[in-house]
């Protein structure tokens, strides 16, 4: 569960005011908007790199200052999938889904057994199994993209945020990003996926609830139809 | 693959243990009464030297790496060497006697590390890329080399040639009595930095993911500074400017191993750099009946067109 009161986001000056708004468990969200309308900005806050202008936000039992704060706290309630990878030399995409399981460990950064199975677990949901041994340098960027994702899955947060992580993807790999997000926020209770992206007739044809953004105010769609989103954009 | 590291890692140990035995048994036998004396009083401080410089420089020069995430950074090119012989100068020059004993040596050279490691990373803040900040670390470094020799100007000839032998870099400067100052700051920066893994390991993903997977970014960059200003500080204190080592054995190891695993790459940066020295100290033995040759023309010889290489292929 997301709640958001009398928020005003923005670096310098605010970008986007929230009255109020709360975002269910369960769920993914698409955040839709047009370009330059913030988008970014609000995924920003919500991963607690940027702060909060006014009012607050609660991530779950916790406030985003309370994370802000605690980087090791916040690891664990909140993971994040970057739009763009472009890949580590040497380091492979085993390696790097490895990562995500930072959180999680000591202060040598050893992997345990299960931690290991879980990884091999979400490497083979997404298909990458076969490339797991391959430098993330040498990767496609649609397979680095799938990469992120699965880092961010074995991260086991309640909220997953993804800025465009569909923008390489081929069509394939659209439904199973969306797919896999769907399995991902169902599978445990209290968890929330918020992704933004352009793909407005995926979305509409997967039934995905909306965020859009338009003129600093953000309306939540839960059931929206093309007509409504458009209207609002 | 994790197999394949560890192999890769033994037998690097037990070829230094091969050369380590080399070097004291075999290219330094000495005969007559003060055979033993000569042992303990300069063939092992001798060994000691490399194994320890060889260690502490490539484990700073990973950790550089790691901190300005860029694998063309190291203690020498970035001027780390430089502002520690500044400050030696200057101690050498302008203190009294009196007082130039072990702990003025080693702190003003770690200053002095010090000093430069965040001069350079403040700067590498405003220049993104590493060929201008490698122009910069070169231009620090001649700007100190042109202090040191105004205040040469000025001081006495012994001084003077006190400061040149140092500024050759060289494995016999340390006495049997500086060995354990020495190993026991290099095992503290190599025990420092296991304590670190984690963080290296995620550092790799850059600042901001870092800081998402719960990393303390901040903190642990100023761990990583203290840590090669003390590594690569005192190793300069005690065996003057060595080139080259802290860029060339991590690159080495990444290239070697493969992985960014940075436990199994501080291991193996630390065996392989001490490896290369006490190599390097082979040769120079060897070489010895016919001439007498610079620890640091010889790590250039080797490391330069290396590095060269590995600019090249960066493009």
């Amino acid at each position: 569960m997301i709640t958001i009161q009398q928020a005003q986001v923005g670096y310098q000056t605010t970008l986007i005011d929230i009255a109020q708004l709360a975002l269910p468990a369960g769920q993914i969200y698409a955040l839709i908007g047009r370009n330059g309308s913030g988008k970014s900005t609000l995924l920003q806050t919500l991963i607690g790199q940027l702060p909060l202008r006014e009012g607050s936000i609660s991530v779950g039992a916790f406030s985003l200052e309370e994370l802000q704060i605690n980087a090791a706290l916040r690891a664990k309630q909140v993971s994040f999938v970057a739009s763009m990878f472009t890949g580590v030399e040497a380091l492979t995409l085993r390696a790097y889904v490895s990562l995500g399981r930072v959180p999680h460990l000591g202060a040598f950064g050893r992997l345990q057994a299960a931690d290991m199975q879980f990884v091999d677990k979400v490497l083979q949901a997404l298909n990458l199994s076969d490339l797991a041994q391959k430098d993330t340098r040498k990767l496609s960027d649609g397979e680095r993209q799938l990469a992120s994702l699965a880092r961010a899955i074995v991260q086991d947060t309640p909220l997953m945020v993804l800025d465009e992580p569909a923008s390489f993807l081929d069509y394939f790999n659209r439904e199973l990003l969306l797919d896999q997000l769907q399995q991902w926020v169902q599978h445990k209770t209290e968890r929330t996926a918020i992704f933004s992206s352009h793909d407005i007739d995926l979305c509409l044809q997967k039934g995905i609830p909306m965020l859009v953004l338009h003129q600093q105010k953000l309306t939540l769609l839960a059931k929206p139809t093309k007509q409504e989103v458009v209207a609002l954009l | 693959m994790k197999q394949r590291s560890i192999q890769l890692l033994i037998s690097t140990g037990v070829l230094l243990l091969l050369l380590i035995w080399t070097h004291l048994f075999v290219l330094q036998q000495e005969q007559g009464a003060n055979s033993t004396l000569i042992f303990w009083e300069f063939q092992v401080p001798r060994l000691l030297s490399a194994l320890l410089a060889g260690a502490g420089l490539s484990l700073s020069g990973l950790l550089m790496q790691n901190l300005f995430q860029n694998p063309m950074a190291g203690p020498y090119v970035l001027g780390i060497n430089s502002g520690a012989s500044l400050l030696i100068s200057l101690l050498i020059l302008g203190a009294a006697p009196s007082f130039l004993n072990e702990l003025s040596y080693v702190s003003a050279a770690m200053t002095g590390a010090f000093l430069a490691a965040s001069f350079m990373f403040l700067v590498s803040k405003r220049v993104q890329n590493i060929q201008s900040l490698l122009v910069i670390g070169l231009m620090f470094a001649s700007f100190t080399g042109a202090i040191e020799s105004v205040l040469q100007s000025f001081a006495a000839p012994e001084q003077v040639k006190q400061l040149l032998i140092w500024n050759m870099g060289s494995l016999q400067q340390m006495s049997a009595a500086q060995a354990p100052w020495l190993g026991t700051i290099i095992i503290f920066g190599i025990a420092t930095t296991l304590f670190l893994v984690k963080g290296l390991n995620a550092m790799v993903l850059g600042d901001a993911h870092a800081l998402q997977l719960g990393i303390k970014v901040r903190q642990l960059k100023i761990v990583i500074l203290f840590v090669t200003a003390l590594l690569a500080g005192s190793i300069t204190a005690y065996c003057g400017p060595i080139a080259f080592v802290g860029l060339a054995i991590p690159n080495l190891a990444r290239a070697l191993l493969k992985t960014q695993d940075h436990l199994l790459l501080i291991l193996f940066s630390v065996v392989a750099g001490s490896f290369f020295l006490v190599a390097i100290d082979v040769l120079i033995l060897l070489l010895d009946p016919w001439m007498s040759i610079p620890v640091n023309v010889l790590t250039a010889v080797i490391g330069a067109p290396y590095v060269a290489y590995l600019m090249l292929r960066q493009r």
